[in-house]
């Protein structure tokens, strides 16, 4: 793996960051979407998102990253090893961070026939694509408005059931695909379709710093960075080391965090004042204040979570007229201030 | 002296030392003597540089398993890519503005990552490697896909250079030492490059590149980035024991100038504090130059901060800038808007590689072709018998014998995209009554094109001429933005209008896009093609060019906006071939039906 730029050493980007860390403490919470200009570090800050991960336990060998400990959501050799009665040695790995390239073509990303044994031995075998690769991780597509109508269509499908289905050339295989997508791209050259926005749990807006000494501090880090990565690494690694561990802490209170039946109802409120359609808003809601709650250590969510996660959670999932320019960050304060009443 | 090709030189130098740390160099210049004497040193500098043919598959891009081998020989055999055979160095793509959006996906991402992955998966193998982009895109073309552009470090313009001029004897001195045969050369290199490890620029120095991007309304970051890298490379290069003005000057101008979204104003035109706070949000209106014709020579707005080293770094920059540099800035930002960064070659192409799927034809696995297995098993495999006696000649009854002949291939339909161009008649007599209803209707259809995923594209046209508000997009908001801005009055220049609706048609038909033309008009063209004013020739010109429209085939409707219906603006829609459509008392929701009906 290449060295990855360590998630404490960036600079500025908050709302990015707090994302980041509410969607690692509960990945339930769904993808993030994160909208703003090229250059912008986007795609370091996901990279770096790896940092904030313990890893995870696999069965070994297994080309789909199978959690040992489940049950559920398992490939066939998973399975049918777990049929045997006997316990899967396990491994562990890194939790998985997939670049979906842009012009991916459909088999790379599905997975398709395997040639090589195809033609060596004669055997029809499946060879596992990119979202068999990015199970129990995270798939990141840079310039999600720019990615092909059928792949779009593809990634729908399969962020939605949590299993790649594949029946093509004769192959007819399933496998478990959950990850959790992260997409990021610049507004200005392509909108996305709402049901692939749907699929995102939070959206941030993310903008270059206009001040002249965080932009100073960000070229500095990034040139040393990039004249000894690991160096540089090693320098931030107890930063990094304590973020983990803040994570890692945050991960075993979120089962005891409250969310009372007084938020939820403000959860409900907010979203019919908006009129976002369908549950999933509210659930998005709910669990992504419990995890920032999670984060500041608190056992209750309260309103002022939800104030704070509201805009990310909510601002892409308004219904709009696509011709009103209207700001969805301003029509979800303004929602905000009529529901809390403040 | 004239510093482009100084600075040309220099860039090239910089590129042999450090191809990994600086990305590369997005060069344009048309094929012709400068960029082939830039070429022919980079072939002396380097002499087995790697070129990357266009029409290069992702196979062997990324490397993965060599087909005609393992048939050979029976067993997986894997070959390099390209990519990871060029780690380390730098690699040539010519025609860069031609790339497949898919290449380009895949070195913007090798750029980011120095990583890349084989085709069908495994252990990625390293590729950190610099990329050498020549894009020969005209002026109204779309150039090379912007994503690459962002990452490569340097940005070199050349197409105003007529013939390489004069260079430093510093430059060509050190050229010279580099091409030098036996290992010298090489150990010069490894000395530079031990030199630039302890290269470091001062608080001052990088303030003042971060105060210079902001003034020029560079949001990224990547440009400063890499003009700080390339500070060090120059002053490395220079023997010099620290990185001084003239690296700088240099870094800028080939790092930071080109990428410039706007002048930095001089201070008596905007207040400073404004100016270094926020610059930025170049909106799409800014594609009119900006009122100012004049390079400032010196002053740069900021504040307290490192003031002397922005001034001279600011000189330094501004001096290879060319007269017209306004005129170049509002056109550098317009080709950028258009692309919406996405270089298309040819939606044939494509459409072996993604898609709904055909059924497959015979056909060799290559340029994106691919193999479809169980066809060409199938087609082997009645062929068996006859081929026995060969194969077990090689020894190898047991195996399958398959031949080229027996290859199929993958076949995808792919939908094809939509344009719609509307041209929309602002003049005064369209203005008094129709402009609003106009704008409303638009709007509507905008909203359709929308949910069906349309690019949209609108001309406008008054006084004495048309213009392109908005090339294609698929961006609303910017849609509705250039037609709010859009004022009424003045004559009716529709053969310009034509003319242009024309050309952008057939320009987005090489693209493999399917326009269609919505025309809302009064018919009464008044200004001809020269911008004189006569109704009859400007009603010639119209007839003709709406006889070229019908000729090209294209798909129109033409919406008479006057109060009773014209049967002028009916004998020209005859004469283009276009579906006419009076509505003389219009609502806009009306207008959206037929065109929605007629376009379906």
């Amino acid at each position: 793996m290449a060295i990855p730029f360590p998630f404490s050493a960036i600079v500025g980007q908050d709302e990015m960051k707090l994302a980041i860390q509410i969607v690692a403490i509960d990945p339930k919470v769904g993808g993030i979407l994160a909208l703003g200009d090229r250059g912008t570090g986007k795609s370091t800050a996901v990279r770096a998102l790896a940092d904030l991960l313990p890893p995870l336990q696999v069965v070994v060998g297994c080309r789909y990253g199978c959690d040992p400990a489940s049950s559920a959501a398992t490939c066939t050799d998973c399975a049918s090893l777990k049929a045997t009665g006997k316990r899967p040695k396990t491994e562990t790995r890194p939790v998985p961070v997939v670049d979906l390239p842009l012009g991916a073509s459909e088999d790379r990303v599905v997975g398709a026939l395997d040639l090589e044994k195809a033609l060596s031995q004669g055997v029809k075998a499946f060879s596992p694509g990119l979202l068999a690769q990015a199970n129990r991780g995270f798939l990141y597509i840079d310039e999600v408005n720019l990615l092909e109508d059928h792949l779009v269509d593809l990634l729908i499908d399969v962020a939605a059931s949590g299993e790649n289905v594949v029946e093509r050339e004769g192959l007819s295989v399933r496998h478990p695909a959950r990850f959790v997508l992260v997409g990021s791209g610049n507004p200005e050259e392509g909108e996305l379709r709402p049901q692939l926005l749907d699929r995102f749990g939070l959206s941030v807006e993310v903008r270059t710093p206009q001040d002249i000494d965080q932009r100073i501090a960000v070229i500095k880090r990034r040139d040393a960075f990039e004249r000894d990565p690991q160096g540089f690494r090693d320098e931030w690694a107890t930063q990094n080391d304590g973020l983990r561990e803040h994570i890692l802490k945050a991960r075993k209170l979120l089962d005891k965090v409250k969310v009372g039946d007084d938020l939820l109802r403000l959860c409900a409120q907010l979203c019919q004042a908006l009129g976002t359609d369908g549950l999933r808003a509210e659930l998005t809601l709910m669990r992504a204040c419990r995890s920032l709650a999670a984060m500041q250590g608190h056992k209750t969510a309260t309103p002022a979570h939800l104030r704070t996660v509201a805009p990310m959670a909510l601002r892409h999932r308004l219904r709009r007229n696509p011709l009103d320019d209207t700001g969805s960050g301003t029509r979800v304060d303004r929602a905000l201030a009529e529901v809390l009443g403040t | 002296m004239n510093l482009a090709w100084d600075d040309a030189l220099w860039a090239l130098t910089a590129l042999h030392i450090d191809p990994v740390g600086l990305r590369g160099i997005w060069l344009r210049a048309p094929h012709g003597p400068v960029r082939d004497e830039w070429l022919s040193m980079l072939h002396h500098l380097r002499p087995g540089v790697r070129r990357l043919p266009n029409n290069i598959d992702s196979e062997r891009l990324l490397g993965g398993l060599d087909l005609s081998a393992t048939l050979n020989s029976g067993r997986p055999v894997t070959q390099a890519g390209l990519l990871a055979q060029s780690d380390q160095s730098l690699l040539l793509a010519p025609m860069a503005e031609r790339m497949a959006s898919e290449a380009a996906a895949i070195l913007a991402q090798v750029l980011d990552n120095g990583r890349v992955t084989p085709n069908g998966g495994g252990e990625s193998q390293q590729a950190c490697l610099g990329l050498v982009a020549l894009d020969e895109a005209l002026e109204d073309e779309t150039p090379m896909a912007e994503c690459l552009q962002e990452r490569l470090g340097i940005w070199l313009d050349l197409r105003h250079l007529g013939r390489p001029e004069e260079a430093s004897d510093e430059v060509l001195g050190l050229i010279g030492v580099l091409c030098s045969p036996d290992g010298e050369a090489e150990e010069e290199r490894q000395t530079v490059l031990q030199r630039l490890r302890t290269l470091r620029l001062n608080d001052l120095q990088i303030q003042a590149i971060t105060q210079m991007g902001l003034a020029m309304g560079i949001a990224s970051l990547r440009g400063p980035l890499a003009c700080v890298r390339l500070a060090c490379v120059l002053a490395a290069l220079r023997e010099s024991d620290a990185v001084e003005d003239i690296d700088l000057g240099r870094a800028a101008r080939l790092c930071l100038t080109p990428r410039a979204t706007q002048l930095p104003a001089p201070p008596e035109l905007e207040a400073p504090p404004e100016q270094a706070e926020e610059p930025q949000e170049p909106p799409p209106e800014e594609e009119s130059a900006p009122p100012d014709p004049e390079p400032p020579s010196e002053s740069p707005e900021d504040d307290a901060l490192p003031q002397e080293m922005a001034e001279l770094l600011l000189e330094a920059a501004l001096a290879t800038l060319p007269p017209d540099v306004l005129a170049q800035l509002a056109n550098n930002h317009a080709t950028r808007i258009q692309g919406g960064g996405q270089s298309r070659s040819g939606a044939l192409r494509h459409s072996r590689s993604r898609g709904s799927p055909l059924p497959p034809r015979p056909g060799l696995p290559r340029q994106g072709a691919r193999l479809h297995v169980l066809a060409t098993l199938g087609h082997a495999a009645p062929l068996q018998k006859l081929r026995t006696p060969l194969a077990s000649a090689y020894g190898a009854a047991s195996r399958l014998a398959i031949r080229a002949e027996d290859f199929h291939i993958h076949r995808f339909a792919e939908r094809t995209q939509t344009c719609l161009i509307f041209a929309i008649d602002a003049s005064g007599s369209a203005a008094l009554h129709r402009l609003a209803e106009a704008k409303g209707a638009v709007e509507l259809l905008l909203a359709q094109s929308y949910a069906r995923r349309d690019q949209v594209c609108v001309v406008g046209f008054r006084g004495t001429q048309a213009e392109v508000l908005l090339p294609p997009t698929k961006s609303l908001v910017r849609a509705k933005r250039s037609l709010a801005g859009l004022p009424g009055g003045g004559g009716t220049p529709l053969p310009h209008a034509m003319k242009l609706a024309l050309e952008l048609a057939l320009q987005q038909r090489r693209l493999g896009v399917t326009p269609s033309l919505v025309m809302l008009c009064d018919g009464r063209a008044n200004v001809s093609l020269q911008g004189s004013g006569g109704r009859s020739q400007a009603l010639q010109e119209t007839l003709s060019l709406a006889q070229a429209w019908r000729a090209q085939g294209l798909q129109s409707i033409w919406i008479d906006t006057s109060a009773r219906p014209e049967p002028q603006a009916e004998q020209i829609a005859l004469a283009m071939g276009a579906r006419y459509v009076p509505l003389p008392q219009a609502n806009s929701q009306r207008m959206a039906q037929v065109v929605q009906a007629a376009t379906r």
